[in-house]
């Protein structure tokens, strides 16, 4: 099956207010799709919804095969930890825990052996030029450092798709660069599927094809 | 699946956090068994003068005053017990033994001297002397004529065994001498002499019986063992059966000698840990939810990244229990520091004035007696099981209020960015 995520007549409300109305729209395998449009157009709640961090009040999201309206939240959770990574643009990572740690931390409530946790963790800090960062609390990483941090987090778990909310959000425009041909580095070399939120037309000219959203639509 | 490396980095890195709740949880406990242990060690204190004489309640009658002091009478505080009565009380559930006694006091021409009656078989009372025998030897079943002297009293008199005194004109053999400090201040004497002569001596008495009607087998002091749990009901019982002048002394007549401090602590002490149980789950639960709340992006971000609703509650839960297993430690220590520590105070427990044998008239007979009584640490498995239950409830309160926080959280709803 090439389809990784399809969304049929996908509908959110909240009371009065309907973010997201009757989206339509499928990311095979490999793709990388950015989610444009302007703030408060709808793009985070999509995100939620396809992801499985939230469900949808009409329709239907396959992900991966999984029809995510059928599954309780412990069961989006677990989809989530075998199927999916995310990148966040505050980052979200655990405070009182160093950088392999946080790397690691998506497999503590797995059962695998410590061992290949932590070489887990390690390989990632190494192909993520962070080695010298490993026992640093995020508090001492720069921003980043910290997003790199975060996208070692997301792939930790093997995931086939990497949800990405604004992942250069909070960075300056270098560090997003470096950041963005990170993410589109594990596109191209470990055919990872991306499906990002951006507000940047430029990052979405280098997505294989982009969604626009407003006022809760999709085109 | 509980990450033991996470929970210690947490419990360490949210320092403020984790010893607040480790510090309500050690005083909770603390002042729960420490006020447990002081009502306990109090409790036994207010038992050590009946308990110096082997007895859970001793009761007596108050009468009329002797007419004379000439001869043999009995004073106020000790009019006869029917045999009757005796009897009765005997059949009260809880009552295990009594030991019956006779207190005279002998005025004579030129002396005056208290004299106690009581059988040496006895296990309560003045029998108990046995273990106090300075010089001689102690009184025994079928002896008649002879009698004890108190050690204080045969010294200032200069008595010593083979002496013959008058008792109620009556001679009686000095065999023995004992000093009676050794064991109470209660229903000591300066002479000690067999139950039967006593009863003869006061039966007999024209003085006695003029004031009283003192059968022959009745007494005037009952010592009685009986069952700890059901002494209150026991003492009730008596005054139902001998009436409403008899006067029945348990360890709470001593506690009411103490006034209305001891009173109030022994009878509040269960409030007391209570509220303080209570107070400290509010505010454990309270910081708990408080925690939840300060880590509501960190618990939706667990979520996020495949952490179930079960993985993150386990995870805390973990954390409040290591906070609160260090919590109950600690009280426990600071609990068994304080009751180690009063454990080196005594309180003088004062006698009751009818429960002292020599009359007011007489030099020191207004003196208020008492006894010092070193307070004792009461065994503590108890308390600390209770307060290890306490803890446990602290803890599933936490949980509760953790738990439904954290199923409650949505992590689209905390993650978002719009």
């Amino acid at each position: 099956m090439n389809k990784i995520i399809e969304a049929i007549q996908l509908c959110k409300h909240f009371d009065a207010i309907e973010p997201v109305k009757q989206v339509n729209f499928t990311i095979n395998r490999g793709e990388f799709v950015t989610l444009l449009g302007p703030s408060g157009s709808g793009k985070s709640t999509l995100l939620s919804l396809v992801a499985g961090l939230d469900h949808a009040t009409g329709g239907q999201v396959l992900l991966d095969g999984h029809d995510l309206s059928k599954l309780s939240e412990d069961e989006l959770a677990l989809l989530r930890r075998d199927h999916v990574g995310f990148v966040f643009q505050s980052f979200h990572l655990i405070p009182t825990l160093s950088a392999l740690e946080n790397i690691a931390f998506p497999l503590y409530p797995v059962k695998m052996a410590v061992r290949e946790k932590r070489d887990r963790a390690r390989e990632l800090l190494a192909q993520f030029d962070l080695t010298d960062r490993s026992d640093h609390l995020p508090s001492r990483l720069s921003g980043g450092e910290r997003q790199r941090v975060a996208i070692a987090r997301a792939l930790v778990n093997r995931p086939e798709i990497i949800f990405c909310d604004e992942p250069t959000g909070n960075l300056d425009s270098t560090t997003g660069q470096e950041i963005l041909n990170l993410l589109l580095k594990l596109n191209t070399d470990k055919k990872v599927t991306l499906f990002m939120v951006t507000h940047d037309t430029n990052i979405a000219k280098l997505s294989h094809r982009s969604l626009y959203m407003k006022d809760g639509e999709a085109s | 699946m509980i990450n033991t490396h996470y929970l210690f980095s947490e419990l360490v890195h949210r320092k403020r956090r984790s010893l607040i709740n480790l510090l309500l949880v050690a005083i909770a406990l603390a002042v729960m068994i420490f006020v447990g242990l002081l009502t306990e060690s109090l409790q036994q204190a207010f038992q050590a003068p009946l308990a110096d004489i082997g007895a859970s309640l001793t009761v007596q009658k108050s009468g009329d005053v002797p007419e004379t002091m000439n001869g043999p009478v009995l004073p106020c505080s000790v009019a006869p017990i029917s045999n009757d009565h005796i009897s009765r009380i005997g059949s009260i559930l809880g009552v295990q033994a009594i030991n019956e006694a006779v207190l005279i006091w002998d005025f004579q021409a030129d002396s005056f001297q208290i004299v106690v009656g009581f059988d040496p078989e006895d296990t309560a009372g003045p029998a108990l002397l046995r273990g106090a025998l300075a010089n001689g030897r102690f009184l025994k079943t079928g002896d008649t004529g002879k009698a004890i002297a108190d050690l204080t009293w045969a010294t200032t008199h200069n008595i010593k065994p083979g002496h013959i005194l008058k008792i109620a004109d009556r001679d009686f053999e000095i065999i023995g001498i004992v000093d009676s400090s050794k064991i109470s201040q209660i229903a000591t004497a300066q002479l000690y002499i067999p139950l039967a002569d006593a009863k003869a001596i006061a039966s007999g008495s024209a003085s006695i019986n003029a004031v009283h009607h003192f059968g022959q087998d009745d007494a005037n002091l009952l010592f009685i063992k009986a069952d700890r749990d059901k002494i209150e009901e026991i003492a009730t019982g008596i005054k139902a059966i001998a009436g409403k002048k008899t006067v029945v002394s348990t360890p709470d007549s001593f506690k009411e000698m103490l006034g209305s401090l001891f009173t109030l602590t022994s009878r509040f002490s269960t409030l007391i840990s209570g509220m303080t149980i209570i107070a400290s789950l509010l505010l454990v639960a309270r910081t708990t939810a408080a925690g939840v709340r300060e880590r509501t992006v960190e618990i939706g971000a667990m979520k996020a990244i495949g952490w179930t609703g079960r993985n993150i509650i386990n995870q805390l839960t973990a954390e409040s229990f290591v906070v609160i297993a260090f919590g109950t430690i600690l009280g426990i220590c600071l609990a068994l520091l304080g009751a180690w520590l009063v454990s080196f105070q005594s309180i003088a427990i004062p006698i009751p004035w009818d429960m002292a044998p020599t009359p007011h008239f007489l030099p020191g007979g207004e003196e208020q007696l008492s006894r010092d009584v070193r307070l004792t640490m009461p065994s503590p498995i108890k308390l600390i099981g209770v307060g290890a239950v306490s803890a446990l409830v602290i803890g599933l309160t936490a949980l509760i209020t953790a738990g439904r926080a954290i199923i409650r959280l949505k992590p689209s709803e905390v993650l978002r960015n719009e």
